[in-house]
């Protein structure tokens, strides 16, 4: 699997998955989905939980996991895909979800764990109660596609009538489920008469990824903790009071996130427009100068190229192309450039340096940052290399989603973001 | 190309400045000039404020620094939302704690009323495309001389053809002012030459470099960045060099950059003998002179034979 090539895919392919009143399954990119599940299914998966991967991706992965067997698949597999199964089912928005559990329907898929996720999310769903009156019809096509209908049927008979634990039930129904009584009480409710007009929530019940919410007026100090400390310092703020904080915050940042077992070449731009001047003064150089804290924590070997004055003194030109080449006498696993785009010494000498390396035999993976002020800068004058991999970033929140797409492009990151992404389902990180 | 004296011809003594490396943005290129500071004049930004517009085209200016002569620079202006925007047509010198009416000043906003209030201004240099008819048009009093120009360049640039200058300073400003950041100002820069694709187009000296940087802006962004983004080239294919390794590669980027600092010393315009100087005004030792022939206009501040600003261009 190609795995920065799919992250990218996940990250940034919009299209929604959708299955029409007729039963026609939509979805654009499927020969994409089915080629990497094949080749990696579990890492496959896991991608789907990287921070920043679309709603619309993460719904077409969920098809896919349960829409393929799993013959052939040893025991750690099969339990890192149920996790996963367990947390896009309840990650996702309900209906997107659903929109899974029909087509896994239309597609007749009854794989084993197809039937075990899809009796999860109608008998676990924390908002069943509200959902069933809401999608009843859509919930008990999708009930009775797991069990087969007559079962089901037979089931919510038993239920209607009573029986809360006979061996007929236990064997169909219970042994699927770790709270039978709940269980019970919703196949019952499944099957009673609705009410018109219900509504249910639409956001997930346990969202993947915290919600961003941002001042609508971006200034220097409300990007995060990390710049925000660091732009003080550059103001000349008490080091005794803020040295301490933002080593508290960078902390905060990289709290459960594995090292990387390799090294990383930084090419870090320090130019006098890195500092920028007026109202934006230091936001940009902060927000690079935070990522770069946060790599020192995480990448086991950081070495960092300062292009222009330096962190301390930001000031002068722009010559990434130099930066670059330094930055690759180091040997790095990964390089990684952190600019604003602004290169002026000589504009397009990275884009020509970039284009020469492969025939110069360098086959070391080299990333773009593009560091802004706010996620809506425009950026058709600041692209210096547009044949790389690019990025931009603006807030601390960004670190994120921009850590696993950097480092998915070396062979060390492949195994951090899947030890990333395990460490999250197992509860180390939101 | 690393001495300016070699460039701009007798009677400017220019020893002893020398050129950096050249810098790009588009069709904009930028040489660095260094040299020698003469500190103690008040900068433009931090020194002078416009005072008040008395009437249209009647414009006083103050030196409220405590100390120091203010260097008005050639062909400054100042922007204000909902009132008239002016531009002063020449230099001059104001000493300390005084004002100074420009009755000679241009309106660059036709139609739009309100004087200009000495508070929420942001200045520029005029563009370069204006300038020497602006220098051409000093001393006249005539608030709306400049609009026939103003309208030619909207309408050269596919505007609305009025004597609006706001609709490219301020419409476009957004990508104006990122060359302010695609040009980097460098550490004790004082000065720098400006060409527009390989043409030349002026030379800009500042006493000091924090009067340079005061400057830097409305330089690059108005006074020479609007005909560059109008010009703005869309960037082609990367065409890799022919390199098999690293060493290989770094040696074919440095001499590709000595051939195109070469390049940029190709495009200057040749010495010639033919300039002249014309005192306009005198402070002290201070002589504000205007510089005509050569392929160059525009106007001088010199102190004993010396120039401490210089803001000289190619009439377009």
């Amino acid at each position: 699997m190609d795995i920065p090539l799919v992250l990218s895919h996940f990250q940034t392919h919009t299209a929604p998955l959708t299955l029409t009143r007729s039963g026609d399954l939509t979805w654009d990119d499927a020969e994409l989905h089915r080629t990497a599940g094949l080749s990696d299914p579990e890492g496959y998966a896991l991608l789907a939980l990287v921070p920043g991967v679309r709603s619309s991706q993460r719904a077409r992965v969920l098809l896919h996991t349960l829409a393929t067997s799993q013959a052939g698949l040893d025991e750690r597999t099969r339990r890192t895909l149920a996790k996963v199964t367990r947390a896009l089912l309840f990650g996702l928005p309900p209906a997107e979800a659903m929109t899974v559990l029909l087509a896994l329907r239309r597609l007749r898929a009854n794989h084993k764990h197809t039937t075990r996720a899809v009796l999860a999310f109608v008998l676990e769903h924390p908002d069943a109660a509200a959902l069933i009156e809401a999608r009843r019809p859509a919930l008990v096509d999708c009930f009775e596609h797991a069990l087969g209908k007559a079962t089901a049927r037979a089931c919510a008979r038993r239920i209607d009538e009573g029986d809360t634990g006979s061996d007929y039930l236990r064997s169909r129904l219970l042994r699927f489920t770790a709270d039978p009584a709940t269980a019970i009480e919703r196949v019952w409710y499944l099957y009673a008469p609705g009410t018109h007009g219900a509504t249910a929530r639409t956001d997930p019940p346990v969202p993947l990824e915290a919600v961003r919410a941002h001042e609508p007026i971006v200034t220097p100090t409300n990007r995060g903790d990390v710049a925000a400390t660091l732009v003080h310092l550059y103001r000349g703020g008490p080091a005794a009071e803020l040295r301490p904080a933002l080593a508290r915050y960078t902390a905060e940042v990289t709290r459960g996130l594995p090292r990387l077992p390799g090294s990383v070449a930084l090419v870090l731009d320090t130019s006098g427009s890195m500092r920028g001047y007026g109202d934006r003064e230091w936001a940009v150089l902060s927000q690079a100068s935070a990522l770069r804290l946060v790599l020192a924590e995480v990448v086991e070997e950081l070495t960092v190229i300062e292009v222009g004055g330096g962190e301390a003194n930001p000031e002068g030109a722009t010559d990434l192309a130099t930066g670059l080449l330094d930055a690759l006498d180091t040997g790095p696993d990964l390089v990684a450039i952190v600019t604003d785009g602004y290169e002026n010494l000589l504009p397009g000498d990275l884009a020509r340096v970039a284009a020469t390396l492969p025939r110069a035999g360098v086959t070391v993976p080299v990333v773009l940052c593009q560091a802004t002020f706010s996620g809506r800068d425009d950026l058709t004058l600041r692209n210096p290399a547009p044949g790389l991999p690019q990025r931009r970033f603006w807030h601390q929140d960004d670190f994120a989603e921009l850590l696993p797409w950097m480092f998915a492009h070396c062979a060390p990151g492949r195994n951090w973001i899947r030890t990333a992404v395990l460490n999250r389902l197992e509860g180390g990180r939101p | 190309m690393t001495r300016l004296d070699t460039i701009v011809p007798a009677p400017l003594d220019l020893t002893g400045y020398r050129l950096g490396t050249p810098q790009r943005a588009g069709t904009l290129t930028m040489v660095p000039i260094h040299g020698p500071s003469r500190p103690g004049f008040v900068p433009p930004r931090s020194g002078l404020k416009l005072k008040q517009v008395v009437t249209y085209g009647k414009v006083e200016l103050h030196n409220g620094a405590p100390e120091g002569v203010a260097i008005v620079p050639l062909h400054i202006g100042y922007i204000q939302d909902g009132a008239q925007n002016h531009a002063l047509c020449s230099s001059a010198l104001i000493a300390a704690g005084q004002t100074r009416r420009f009755d000679d000043a241009c309106c660059v906003q036709s139609g739009q009323g309100g004087y200009l209030e000495g508070r929420d201004q942001w200045f520029f240099v005029l563009p370069v495309e204006l300038r020497a008819k602006a220098l051409e048009l000093r001393g006249r009093e005539n608030y709306a001389k400049l609009w026939p120009a103003i309208t030619d360049l909207n309408r050269g640039y596919g505007l609305p053809p009025r004597g609006h200058l706001e609709q490219i300073l301020s419409r476009k400003r957004a990508v104006l002012t990122q060359f302010q950041s695609r040009l980097e100002l460098m550490p004790g820069q004082l000065g720098a030459l400006f060409f527009l694709g390989e043409t030349f187009a002026g030379l800009e000296l500042a006493p000091d470099p924090v009067y340079f940087a005061e400057m830097w802006m409305a330089l690059v962004c108005f006074a020479y960045g609007v005909a560059a983004w109008h010009a703005e080239p869309v960037p082609g294919p990367a065409e890799p060099y022919d390199a098999s390794g690293l060493a290989e590669l770094r040696e074919l980027l440095r001499s590709d950059r000595a051939a195109r600092t070469e390049e940029v010393a190709s495009w200057m315009p040749k010495p010639t003998r033919k300039v002249e100087l014309v005192e306009q005004e005198r402070y002290l030792d201070l002589r504000l002179s205007t510089v005509t022939g050569g392929g160059l206009t525009g106007q001088v501040v010199t102190e004993h034979g010396r120039p401490v600003y210089a803001s000289l261009f190619t009439p377009r």
